[in-house]
Protein backbone atom coordinates (compact mmCIF):
# COMPACT_ATOMS: atom_id res chain seq x y z
CA UNK A 1 0.00 0.00 0.00
CA UNK A 2 1.95 3.01 -0.86
CA UNK A 3 2.03 6.01 0.71
CA UNK A 4 -0.35 9.10 -0.24
CA UNK A 5 1.11 11.79 1.39
CA UNK A 6 4.66 12.85 2.93
CA UNK A 7 4.46 12.73 6.44
CA UNK A 8 6.98 13.98 9.38
CA UNK A 9 7.30 13.14 12.92
CA UNK A 10 6.46 16.88 13.49
CA UNK A 11 3.30 16.67 11.84
CA UNK A 12 0.20 16.67 14.32
CA UNK A 13 -3.05 14.78 13.89
CA UNK A 14 -6.20 14.90 15.39
CA UNK A 15 -9.59 13.03 15.56
CA UNK A 16 -11.93 15.01 13.51
CA UNK A 17 -15.11 15.62 15.49
CA UNK A 18 -18.39 13.87 14.41
CA UNK A 19 -17.77 9.91 14.91
CA UNK A 20 -19.91 7.63 17.43
CA UNK A 21 -17.40 5.10 18.95
CA UNK A 22 -17.53 1.66 20.23
CA UNK A 23 -16.00 -1.25 21.25
CA UNK A 24 -16.69 -4.61 20.01
CA UNK A 25 -15.00 -7.72 21.39
CA UNK A 26 -11.53 -5.47 22.09
CA UNK A 27 -12.17 -3.79 18.73
CA UNK A 28 -12.80 -0.20 17.86
CA UNK A 29 -16.19 0.05 15.34
CA UNK A 30 -17.32 3.66 14.64
CA UNK A 31 -19.79 5.88 12.25
CA UNK A 32 -18.59 7.98 11.23
CA UNK A 33 -22.10 11.02 10.83
CA UNK A 34 -20.89 12.85 8.15
CA UNK A 35 -20.59 10.03 5.81
CA UNK A 36 -23.15 7.81 6.89
CA UNK A 37 -20.76 4.97 6.87
CA UNK A 38 -19.62 2.32 8.94
CA UNK A 39 -15.31 1.51 9.85
CA UNK A 40 -13.52 -1.07 11.72
CA UNK A 41 -10.27 0.13 13.13
CA UNK A 42 -9.12 -3.11 14.62
CA UNK A 43 -7.60 -3.33 18.25
CA UNK A 44 -4.12 -1.30 17.59
CA UNK A 45 -5.96 1.05 15.21
CA UNK A 46 -8.44 1.29 17.46
CA UNK A 47 -5.81 2.30 20.40
CA UNK A 48 -4.02 5.00 17.85
CA UNK A 49 -7.57 6.73 17.34
CA UNK A 50 -7.82 7.05 21.51
CA UNK A 51 -4.23 8.82 21.18
CA UNK A 52 -5.37 11.31 18.92
CA UNK A 53 -8.31 11.90 20.93
CA UNK A 54 -6.26 15.06 21.17
CA UNK A 55 -3.75 16.76 18.99
CA UNK A 56 -0.45 14.58 18.70
CA UNK A 57 2.81 14.64 16.57
CA UNK A 58 3.55 11.63 14.66
CA UNK A 59 6.85 11.17 16.51
CA UNK A 60 4.98 11.47 20.00
CA UNK A 61 2.28 8.74 18.92
CA UNK A 62 4.61 6.86 17.40
CA UNK A 63 6.81 6.68 20.75
CA UNK A 64 3.50 5.83 22.90
CA UNK A 65 3.05 2.68 20.92
CA UNK A 66 6.73 1.87 21.07
CA UNK A 67 6.31 1.91 25.02
CA UNK A 68 3.24 0.21 24.53
CA UNK A 69 4.01 -2.89 22.09
CA UNK A 70 6.50 -4.98 21.45
CA UNK A 71 7.35 -3.07 17.81
CA UNK A 72 10.49 -1.18 16.79
CA UNK A 73 9.90 2.15 15.97
CA UNK A 74 10.59 2.27 12.19
CA UNK A 75 8.53 -0.77 11.71
CA UNK A 76 5.80 1.39 13.93
CA UNK A 77 6.19 4.64 12.66
CA UNK A 78 5.86 2.74 8.81
CA UNK A 79 2.26 1.13 10.00
CA UNK A 80 0.91 4.37 11.75
CA UNK A 81 2.03 6.37 8.68
CA UNK A 82 0.11 4.06 6.06
CA UNK A 83 -3.43 3.46 8.64
CA UNK A 84 -3.06 7.86 9.02
CA UNK A 85 -3.28 7.87 5.47
CA UNK A 86 -6.10 6.10 5.17
CA UNK A 87 -7.90 8.07 7.87
CA UNK A 88 -7.31 11.16 6.07
CA UNK A 89 -8.70 9.33 2.94
CA UNK A 90 -11.81 9.04 4.89
CA UNK A 91 -11.73 12.37 6.17
CA UNK A 92 -11.36 11.17 9.56
CA UNK A 93 -8.63 13.36 10.65
CA UNK A 94 -7.42 16.11 10.58
CA UNK A 95 -3.62 16.96 9.86
CA UNK A 96 -1.45 20.15 10.73
CA UNK A 97 1.95 20.61 9.42
CA UNK A 98 3.64 21.48 12.65
CA UNK A 99 3.10 22.04 16.68
CA UNK A 100 2.24 24.99 16.98
CA UNK B 1 5.77 -7.64 29.20
CA UNK B 2 4.69 -5.27 25.76
CA UNK B 3 1.17 -6.20 24.26
CA UNK B 4 1.88 -7.88 21.08
CA UNK B 5 2.00 -5.79 18.02
CA UNK B 6 0.28 -5.54 14.51
CA UNK B 7 -0.47 -4.00 11.37
CA UNK B 8 -3.29 -1.22 12.45
CA UNK B 9 -5.95 -1.10 9.02
CA UNK B 10 -9.02 0.54 8.58
CA UNK B 11 -11.91 -2.07 7.18
CA UNK B 12 -15.19 -0.05 5.79
CA UNK B 13 -17.77 -2.06 7.51
CA UNK B 14 -21.01 -2.67 4.57
CA UNK B 15 -23.71 -1.59 5.99
CA UNK B 16 -26.32 0.97 4.76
Amino acid sequence: MADTMEWTKEQVVAQRPGCIVSDMDGEKVMLSIDRGKYYNLGEIGGRIWDLISSPVSIGNLVDSLVQEYAVGAEECERHVVQFLNQLTAEELITVSRQAS
Amino acid sequence: MNKEWSVPSLEVLDVK
